[in-house]
């Protein structure tokens, strides 16, 4: 029986401390932006945040430029959204519901392009993109995170449409459906929360995206957060606290999106789609 | 690559794909298909193919940042130079390295959150959820804190050593060529360990959890009946686990980039860092190309030996 206690308060520490380390440094980011200088910099870390402090997240707003980046993120995110969902959800249907030449290639494509890293493709598309004018705008980035983005959408979105009843697909076609019909009045209804969770894998991964944002974009009016908070490192000119406030509002909606849909992000992962 | 698509496929998704495979559905004229692939097939052409066709010919050409529409071809010089280059081998031990110590770590952090978050207690679901929180940081917030907290100065990580005696002498750990590397693999492990764990999470509820008992009540140790009840049934999902932190950690870019940028002297330079500095510090993108399929070829490399060591265990157990 005492062993038993034993291994029960292991337990529930070991799980406090596991806890403890996931949180922590998203914890230590929100202490940093609402901590004074002299808190900051002295002898002891100050390890509960100071809510008298609140100003910083206000003037970090208020300031413009952060504001500036965080809509353009927000612009490039969603485009990269509507575009790799309008493109997926016709390339899953088709890779679930037919069979045609080509669809093994097709497939094995899509898992391809996943071991790309951005790093290599950066070249040739900044060459691309300069041919065609879409260098320093936002267009050129939410066509570059959309190719990065779709074969993960596509994959999540056939396995969704693999998961629906073929006969539902029948019964519309004896009613006299088209192809097209069936998919946008029977298909999509049916796997609106995949294409939530695909919705939100593609808005945060054009959200997170850094390095297309920092080689495509010279104009800082339309940089991106995330080239707004990667220049922060190593720079001293601003305020941490500011530097961590941005950072803060930036990492938010990522984490709090990702807590209400994890469930079918982690299946649409683990469901053929790689993420990089 | 097929290994990839066969062991991701979600337990319960099986016999319902199954059944849409056997019932496939002509339905519409045969270019009907077509029609609803041809929009992302194109565009995937565009964005993915061409330009991965024009980086395997620049690695055959010598080309630079400043007049990139010019090259000349030069046939394997790339390669030759690259292999026989001293730093290239550093790097090439350093991807060994990096590559190796995530998975190991990710996976092994996550198999151990996992078995811990298996047993049902109280607030089991919040834990789960808050366990998720790194993964669900964006890479950027992930190396501008970590590079906060490991601030030679004020880092919380460094006044934790110094309290408990442990301290880096200076405090530079990112400027340490003994340090920076650790440093960095602790970091990208704490981003990663929260997708193993909840993926083997869900893999556990797989594992009959009477047999569990059963070899317990037969006087197995728990060691005895993890390896006996459990791991034979987690053993696929920690293979994949394993293959996508190998392809996901060989292309891993920002994070190490926005923290040492592969210094101090390429203690830290994967090939993906490599490339980047080669095409945009050097302004050599035929070099940068020629690393870059290096990558490439060790990713698929990598894919098709899993898949015969999947194959492999396979036939060990229908024996």
């Amino acid at each position: 029986m005492k062993g038993l206690r034993i291994g029960l308060t292991l337990r529930v520490v070991a799980v406090i401390v596991v806890l403890g380390l996931a949180v922590f440094p998203l914890y230590w980011m929100f202490v940093t932006a609402l901590t004074s200088n002299a808190d900051l910099f002295g002898q002891d870390a100050r390890l509960i945040p100071d809510f008298s402090q609140f100003g910083v997240f206000v003037d970090a707003l208020a300031d413009g430029k952060a504001t500036g980046w965080l809509l353009n993120s927000l612009t490039i995110a969603a485009g990269t959204t509507v575009l790799s969902i309008g493109l997926g959800i016709p390339l899953g249907y088709a890779l679930s519901r037919f069979r045609f030449r080509g669809k093994a290639v097709m497939t094995i494509v899509l898992l391809f392009t996943q071991m790309l890293p951005e790093a290599l493709m950066v070249v040739p598309l900044f060459a691309l993109f300069r041919r065609f004018e879409l260098l320093d705008s936002l267009t050129g980035l939410v066509l570059a995170n959309s190719a990065f983005v779709l074969p993960i959408v596509a994959l999540i979105l056939k396995g969704a449409i693999d998961g629906i009843p073929n006969e539902l697909d029948e019964a519309g076609r004896v009613d006299g459906a088209r192809p097209f019909t069936v998919l946008t009045r029977i298909n999509i209804p049916l796997i609106a929360p995949s294409i939530a969770a695909s919705a939100v894998i593609a808005f945060f991964h054009a959200w997170n995206e850094y390095v297309f944002a920092v080689t495509f974009i010279f104009n800082p009016e339309i940089q991106p957060a995330s080239v707004g908070i990667a220049n922060f490192i190593g720079e001293l000119g601003t305020p941490i606290q500011t530097v961590m406030a941005v950072a803060f509002m930036f990492t938010l909606p990522a984490v709090v999106f990702y807590l209400f849909v994890q469930r079918y992000v982690v299946a649409g992962m683990t469901a053929g789609a790689v993420k990089g | 690559m097929t290994v990839v698509e066969q062991q991701t496929r979600a337990p319960g998704s099986v016999s319902r794909r199954r059944r849409g495979r056997r019932r496939p559905s002509p339905q519409g004229s045969r270019w009907t298909p077509y029609l609803f692939l041809a929009p992302a097939a194109l565009f995937i052409l565009v964005f993915q193919a061409v330009p991965l066709a024009q980086e395997i010919f620049l690695s055959f050409t010598r080309t630079t940042l400043l007049n990139p529409t010019e090259s000349t071809w030069v046939g394997l010089d790339n390669f030759v130079r690259i292999f026989g280059d001293e730093d290239f081998h550093r790097t090439l031990r350093t991807t060994v390295v990096y590559v190796i110590a995530c998975v190991v770590g990710a996976v092994g952090a996550g198999l151990a959150v996992a078995l811990l978050l298996n047993r049902s207690f109280r607030g089991r679901g919040w834990a789960r959820a808050l366990v998720t929180v790194p993964w669900a940081a964006p890479g950027i917030a992930v190396a501008l804190i970590a590079t906060w907290m490991l601030n030679p100065q004020y880092g919380i990580v460094n006044r934790f050593l110094d309290a408990i005696g442990l301290g880096v002498p200076g405090g530079a750990i990112l400027d340490s060529p003994r340090y920076a590397l650790p440093a960095i693999l602790a970091t990208t492990i704490w981003q990663l360990f929260p997708f193993t764990s909840v993926v083997l999470l869900s893999a556990l509820q797989s594992v009959p959890k009477d047999l569990t008992e059963a070899a317990m009540v037969d006087g197995a140790g728990p060691w005895s009946a993890f390896r006996a009840v459990t791991w034979p049934v987690i053993r696929p999902t920690v293979g994949l686990l394993a293959l996508l932190m190998t392809i996901w950690s060989l292309r891993r870019f920002e994070l190490i980039w926005l923290m040492t940028k592969g210094g101090p002297v390429g203690a830290t330079e994967t090939l993906v860092i490599d490339l980047y500095s080669q095409a945009f510090d050097s302004k050599e993108l035929g070099s940068a190309a020629a690393i870059g399929m290096v990558g490439v070829v060790i990713s698929l490399i990598v894919i098709a030996g899993s898949r015969f060591v999947a194959r492999a265990a396979e036939k060990e157990d229908t024996r």
